[in-house]
Parts: structure tokens; sequence; C-alpha cells
């Protein structure tokens, strides 16, 4: 899929659910994608943008690929994504953002809550080519590891290879944190409900990549339904 | 007389991992009645409060506790929340990413369902909110902020107020409150406290200074050194305590 100079491409949303009734519908500015092998080749050109959402809900297995490729210059890509794994689900997911032109930003947020005996596996790559000077690229995976049978493998890579660059990355795994916990029921939030507003909290800056309005709110309310029936 | 009691600690004996920290304290609390808790650092102080509230991390080994006839140490943190504990903590928590509004709905409402309670309406809600919130003198917007996230010493220990005010709790606990303000604040959630203040209700102010006791008049003054209490008298002992200092009481 090539988006054009100067294009900006509607959001792709990526869902692995088994069901996604819910979302599809009268959905305007998003190609809707459902399945749990996907594999994207995207190519912006001159002057494009793209925003992709990945929304990976429990009860599938999935494994998701993107070769995304800036061939021009003053690209955008946002990719943002979020994993949902309470039960026993295996979940891959492999990035590779090739800044190939200069003066492109790119930016990815993958957040993961895995529980259970579910395995999560991110492969992350940025690749900054000689001649893309002024690139600004990122990278973040943070991940909720919520029992001692799961597993998180996460691998954020960095290739540069040009000089006038912002680039980072970073990957974390951490519980949920018990001080907020206590704080939250000492206000009589039963252990249950502080648990999913903190998992609510942790996976909001996903949707966070989408403006206000009637589809980001179904899509929270989707994600909360998740989390409160799964975990 | 007995049933003035809203809370009865006996022999109370707890650790934090291997330290043992409360060595068997003794403390009865009445309708109407605000005490202190004075102490030099590492006394206890914040232990007592933290078991009280039902802090996990904290193992109590001995002892009694009874608030409002109930045995509290069999309760889970929440269920002390509903029976009408408040704990106003020392260094209250940040939340990120969940507003004060959607904080304090669930906690009222929690509680609502757990006595049996219809929830509030949204418009109830905001009406409680915003009476509260005017209490201590905390701005509208405040409202939509994440919980103590970026708040200043004397915002959070506003917020702690507000909740205690929202929540309406027959036993404040005030840890440390006084920490980290400045005068103005400190006046601020004074007078927050004193408004709450009901004969039916009782306060327990724990501080290491006598600050904050120029504005929250205690009845009753106890002395707390490593882990025990050893000396209880009327309010005349604070200005003892703030001219000899802790070594002079054994």
């Amino acid at each position: 899929m090539t988006i054009k100079s100067g294009e900006q491409s509607k959001t792709l949303l990526v869902v692995t659910s088994n069901d996604i009734s819910g979302l599809e519908g009268g959905l305007s500015g998003f190609y809707v994608t459902a399945g749990e092998n996907f594999s994207r080749h995207l190519v912006l050109q001159t002057g494009a943008s793209a925003d992709i959402l990945v929304l990976i809900l429990p009860g599938k297995d999935s494994s998701l690929d993107f070769r995304i490729e800036m061939t021009g210059q003053d690209a955008q890509c946002r990719l943002f994504g979020l994993f949902l794994c309470p039960s026993d689900e295996k979940v891959k997911i492999n990035v590779e953002m090739l800044h190939n032109a200069g003066r492109c930003s790119s930016h990815q947020l993958f957040r993961g809550i895995v529980s259970g005996t579910s395995r999560a596996d991110f492969y992350g790559r940025i690749v900054v080519a000689p001649d893309a000077q002024v690139t600004e690229a990122y990278q973040e995976n943070h991940n909720l590891l919520l029992s001692d049978t799961a597993r998180i493998d996460t691998q954020p890579q960095l290739e540069i290879y040009a000089d006038d660059v912002k680039c980072s990355h970073g990957a974390a795994v951490g519980k949920l944190n018990e001080d907020e916990q206590f704080y939250m029921r000492s206000r009589g939030i039963p252990e249950d409900e502080a648990k999913i507003l903190q998992m609510l909290s942790f996976a909001a800056p996903v949707l966070d990549m989408l403006p206000e309005g009637d589809a980001k709110d179904r899509f929270a309310s989707y994600v909360e339904q998740s989390v409160r029936s799964a975990f | 007389m007995e049933n003035d009691i809203i809370l009865k600690i006996e022999g109370l004996k707890a650790r934090v991992e291997d330290k043992e920290i409360l060595k068997g304290v003794d403390l009865t609390v009445r309708k109407g009645e605000t005490h202190v808790v004075m102490g030099p650092n590492g006394a206890g102080k914040s232990t007592l409060s933290s078991v009280l509230a039902g802090k996990p991390q904290y193992t109590v080994t001995a002892g009694k506790v009874t608030f409002m006839g109930k045995d509290l140490l069999k309760m889970s943190p929440e269920e002390r929340s509903w029976a009408g504990i408040f704990l106003s903590f020392q260094y209250p928590v940040e939340i990120p990413g969940v507003s004060i509004t959607n904080f304090m709905k669930t906690a009222v409402n929690s509680r609502r369902k757990a006595l049996g309670e219809d929830p509030l309406t949204a418009a109830a809600f905001l009406k409680l909110m915003k009476e509260k919130m005017a209490l201590v003198r905390m701005k509208p917007e405040f409202s939509k902020r994440e919980v103590n996230v970026g708040f200043s010493g004397g915002e959070k220990k506003r917020n702690e107020i507000f909740q205690m005010a929202m929540l309406d709790p027959v036993l404040s606990i005030l840890d440390e409150t006084d920490s980290g303000l400045d005068v103005d604040a400190l006046r601020i959630v004074a007078e927050g406290v004193n408004t709450l203040k009901t004969p039916e209700k009782a306060t327990i102010v724990i501080t290491h200074y006598q600050r904050l006791l120029d504005y929250i008049v205690p009845d009753i003054v106890h002395v707390l050194k490593d882990g025990r209490i050893v000396k209880t008298a009327g309010k005349e002992l604070v200005a003892l305590i703030e001219e000899h200092g802790y070594d002079s009481i054994n």
C-alpha cells in the first residue's frame, strides 16, 4: 500500500478480536482490518502521512507485521498499539520503521497487559538511512506483567546511519503499583475495581492518538469492556 | 460510657518486614473527641495510621482494634473506608491517568453500593463535588486533573481534606497533614477539618510539630515513643513538649 505525495491516509485500524461487530459499523475516516495474521508494507511518499492504531483484544492468537518505508521527505507516521492478553494468548508484533528520506518523523507507542500464561513478543526496529538527515523517530513499548507464568519478550532496536537525528527507544515491564491500589482502597474503591482503573489508565495513552470524538469514545468503551470482562 | 466509643486499640503490636514497630499500643477514642498522637521520628506514628487503614505491608502480631463495635483488623482497607475510617496520607499517592472526578465518583458509588444504596445521579454528584471543593478552596478545574499528579504539597493536602469531606467519615486520621504546608495552606486545611467536626465524629491528628495544633485544638494528647504510648494528658502537654522536647517525657 502506498500513500502518495502529500496525501493523508485515513487512520488504519487493525483489530484482532473474536467479535468486532461493535467496532466496524459507521466508522468514517478509518480503514478497518481484522485478522489474526496481518502483514502490511506501507510506503510513504513525500509529505504523506499515516496513522495506524492496533488493538489486539483478548481471546485470539495473533501475529502482526508492519514494514513502513518513508521514501520521500516530510513524511509522518504514527503507529500506536494496545494488546490485551489475559489468559493464554500468543501475540507477536514485528515493526520495521525505515527512514529512507530526510525530515520524516515516526512515533510508535505499544502498550501491553499480559496475564495468565500468555506470551507477547515485540520486535521493533528503526533504521535511519545515511541520507535521512533531520529525522525524528521514537519508539516505546510499555508492558504490565500480571502473572508469574505470563511472558513478555521485547526487543527495541535502533540503527542510525545519519548524524542529524532525534531518536529514542525504550521498553519497560512492570506490575500494577501497590501504593496506588492501597490509596484507592482506602477511599473505598474495591481492590478489583482499583486494578481495572489502573489498567484503563495504562491503556489510555494509546487511544489518545485519536482526536476527541465519537470514534475515540467507542474504542475507549470497547477497551474498557474487554478489560473488565477478561482480567 | 461504652457506647460513646468509636475506636478502641488494645495491646496493638505490628511489624513491617522483620522489624517490630508498634510494641503494645492502647488508645480509646470517643465521639466528639480530637486526639493528637505526637512523637519523635521513628516512634511508630505513621505505622499506627497505616495499620488502622489496613495497609497490606504491615503485619499485626498482637492486640485488638475495635471500630464502632466491630473487629477492625478483620476488615479490608475498602471495608474500613465503608465503615467510616478515613486516612489523610502523609504522602498522597499520584495516580496517573485517573481524574479526580472519576476517582471520587468510583469511591463514592462503591461505598453506596456496599451499603446497599443507589449510585448518585451525575447532577447530585457534581453538586456534592462543587460544595466540598469550595470547602478547601479548590478551583473547579481541579476536578479534571489526574489525582495528585503535578500537585504542589499544599494542593495534595487540600485534595486529601476534600476527599475526607466527600466521604464523610466517622473517624478521620490525619497523618502529618501539616508537613510541607505553608501557613496559608495550613489554615485552609485546618479550617476544612474544623468545619467537618461534629459531636458524632472523632479525629486523630498525628504530628511531629505543634504547628497544626495552633489551628486544630486537641482534647487529648498522647506521646508515642519507641512503639508505645508513654504519656497521655490534656492539651497543655503540647506546650511542654514544645519547650522541653520529647526527651523530657518518659
